[in-house]
């Protein structure tokens, strides 16, 4: 219950921020303006707007989750708002699970508003709506969460642009893990191959994850891929916020 | 200890150093029992360690050593916050919000029902003078309204006992006497109140008790009347006198102020009155009057910091 009263808080102050608000109206911009780029291409234009508007929402997401993730965790300790909720009859993870799911929620309804207008968009060109990119959208929505749950990871104990940096570094090198992983292989003798392994191990694979190019493609989506990535992503969900909890719930609020 | 709302025992706050720092002793063994309906200020200059022990009392921080006890049970658990109001210094409040859906939002943590909430808002905001202005966004605020919703947030549960950080420090005068008027109201409806405060004069005309904390140790603690109001620390005696009736080095006395044939002396010891008197007889000096001065809070903070 307490749970839902912080997030509902925390969805209230994500939809009456306006930066996010411009966000959002800019990616749905972005995605309409798919319809021109796609004419530029040469008998391609379903699949360039599907592509483009895909990866402005992949994008756009990303930022949304970062600038709020990052912000409203932060916010809270540099302006000493926590002080009040902190010392109410709440746990410290009901707080932190509290915020995760308002800010889930406030992505969720951004994402939903993206893929209409992508939806649109695909109806205008193609007469028909392409439903087959729901599973995309989904694994994109679970890859926007853990992004979250690592933002909220860092800020809890950390400044708000480390968080920022450390957040974007775990989201580039959770695209570039089969590369890690191919350079420790081939380079097995290099000295500092131990820390790319143990990287490796640690940031998940986001591009199990990403979905977007076998949907755009047209390309057969076995049901376990799909579901490997969904549980793989919310599995990593699990142990961030797990984590989250334990720094917030030993962390001293001075 | 049975009626103890509040019990400290060996409370110790040592601050980690970070990167290469010392650590810092924020608080050393504190022992303290407040009992109900008891106003209790907690004095001490900037760094005592006053809102050091009042974060430690709301669970915002964790103990190095000691143990709190809030009415009856131990502080690490949840449940000992239900009947806890508290209001940070100066506090921050989320400016994206009214002051009503703020209100809203705290009684829900607290758990109260549709109906209690909103008689309970109601009633708050009159109280503290914001009829009215409920339905202004809290960024719109001035610092004093947001010290009196502050308030209405840390009554929002009729708490038994309330936890005052500075509750006066950012407040004008006729807020400060509405504050002080509300505490006294609240002492009235016997709740136990334990408040920190810079403002001597403010905590000396509403606590019951007084602690006074230096570099993180408690050095004085005592029920206000017995400390600062029995006796008295000084008796200022004025008269008048002819002019050229007697010179100042006469009177026996270093502390006097002169004012054309007015004069006022100052004695600490209620036994050198009557000498005093007489003399001033002898010379043919009037009498205009004879003030104890008691000692006030002040003197006994100043006398106590100095120390």
């Amino acid at each position: 219950m307490r749970v839902w009263t912080v997030a509902w808080n925390t969805f209230r102050e994500s939809i009456r921020n306006r930066v996010m608000l411009n966000i959002l109206l800019f990616a749905i911009a972005l995605i309409l303006l798919s319809l021109v780029v796609g004419d530029w291409s040469m008998g391609h234009q379903v699949k360039v707007i599907k592509d483009f508007g895909l990866s402005a929402m992949s994008l756009f997401g990303l930022l949304i989750a970062l600038f709020i993730g990052i912000r409203l965790m932060v916010q809270e300790l540099e302006q000493r708002t926590i002080y009040i909720i902190a010392s109410k009859p709440i746990q410290r993870w009901e707080i932190v699970l509290g915020k995760f799911f308002g800010l889930a929620v406030t992505i969720a309804i951004n994402l939903f508003l993206m893929a209409l207008t992508l939806w649109i968009v695909d109806w205008v060109v193609e007469k028909r709506i392409d439903l087959g990119l729901a599973p995309a959208i989904v694994l994109m929505y679970v890859e926007i969460l853990l992004v979250v749950g690592f933002a909220l990871f860092f800020s809890s104990f950390t400044s708000p642009t480390l968080s920022a940096v450390a957040t974007i570094v775990v989201f580039v090198i959770g695209h570039m893990s089969g590369f890690l992983r191919d350079y420790v292989q081939i380079y097995p003798d290099k000295g500092f191959h131990w820390l790319l392994k143990a990287i490796y191990y640690v940031v998940p694979n986001l591009e199990n994850l990403n979905l977007k190019s076998t949907v755009v493609e047209h390309l057969e989506l076995p049901p376990h891929t799909f579901g490997f990535g969904l549980l793989y992503g919310l599995g990593y969900i699990f142990v961030v916020l797990f984590l989250t909890v334990s720094i917030f719930e030993r962390r001293d609020l001075k | 200890m049975a009626n103890a709302v509040i019990r400290i025992e060996n409370l110790t706050k040592v601050y980690k150093g970070e990167l290469g720092q010392k650590s810092v002793v924020g608080l050393e063994d504190l022992r303290l029992d407040v009992e109900e309906g008891e106003v209790y200020a907690f004095l001490g200059p900037n760094g005592a360690g006053k809102t050091t022990t009042i974060k430690l009392l709301t669970r915002l921080l964790y103990p190095t050593r000691g143990k709190i006890w809030i009415l009856g049970r131990l502080n690490t658990t949840r449940e000992s916050m239900k009947h806890v109001g508290y209001l940070p210094e100066q506090p921050n409040l989320y400016g994206y919000l009214t002051g009503v859906e703020f209100l809203d939002f705290i009684a829900r943590i607290f758990g109260l029902d549709a109906g209690t909430r909103k008689t309970r808002i109601g009633d708050l905001l009159h109280r503290v003078g914001l009829s009215g202005k409920g339905k202004q966004l809290i960024r719109s605020y001035s610092r004093g309204m947001l010290q009196r919703l502050g308030m209405a947030q840390a009554l929002i549960n009729d708490p038994a006992l309330l936890i005052l950080d500075e509750p006066m420090s950012a407040l004008d005068p006729i807020g400060r006497k509405d504050f002080r008027d509300l505490i006294l109201e609240l002492k009235k409806g016997k709740k136990t109140i334990f408040f920190s405060s810079h403002i001597l004069s403010d905590a000396e005309m509403v606590s019951d008790r007084v602690g006074i904390l230096k570099e993180g140790r408690l050095i004085h603690t005592g029920k206000l009347d017995e400390l600062v109001g029995s006796q008295a620390s000084s008796i200022e005696v004025t008269f008048t006198f002819e002019p050229g009736a007697f010179p100042p080095s006469d009177l026996g006395v270093t502390d006097a102020l002169f004012q054309d044939r007015k004069v006022m002396v100052r004695i600490h010891r209620e036994e050198d009155l009557p000498d005093l008197i007489h003399r001033i007889e002898a010379k043919q000096g009037r009498l205009l009057s004879v003030v104890p001065l008691k000692k006030n809070l002040e003197d006994l903070f100043m006398a106590e910091i100095g120390r």
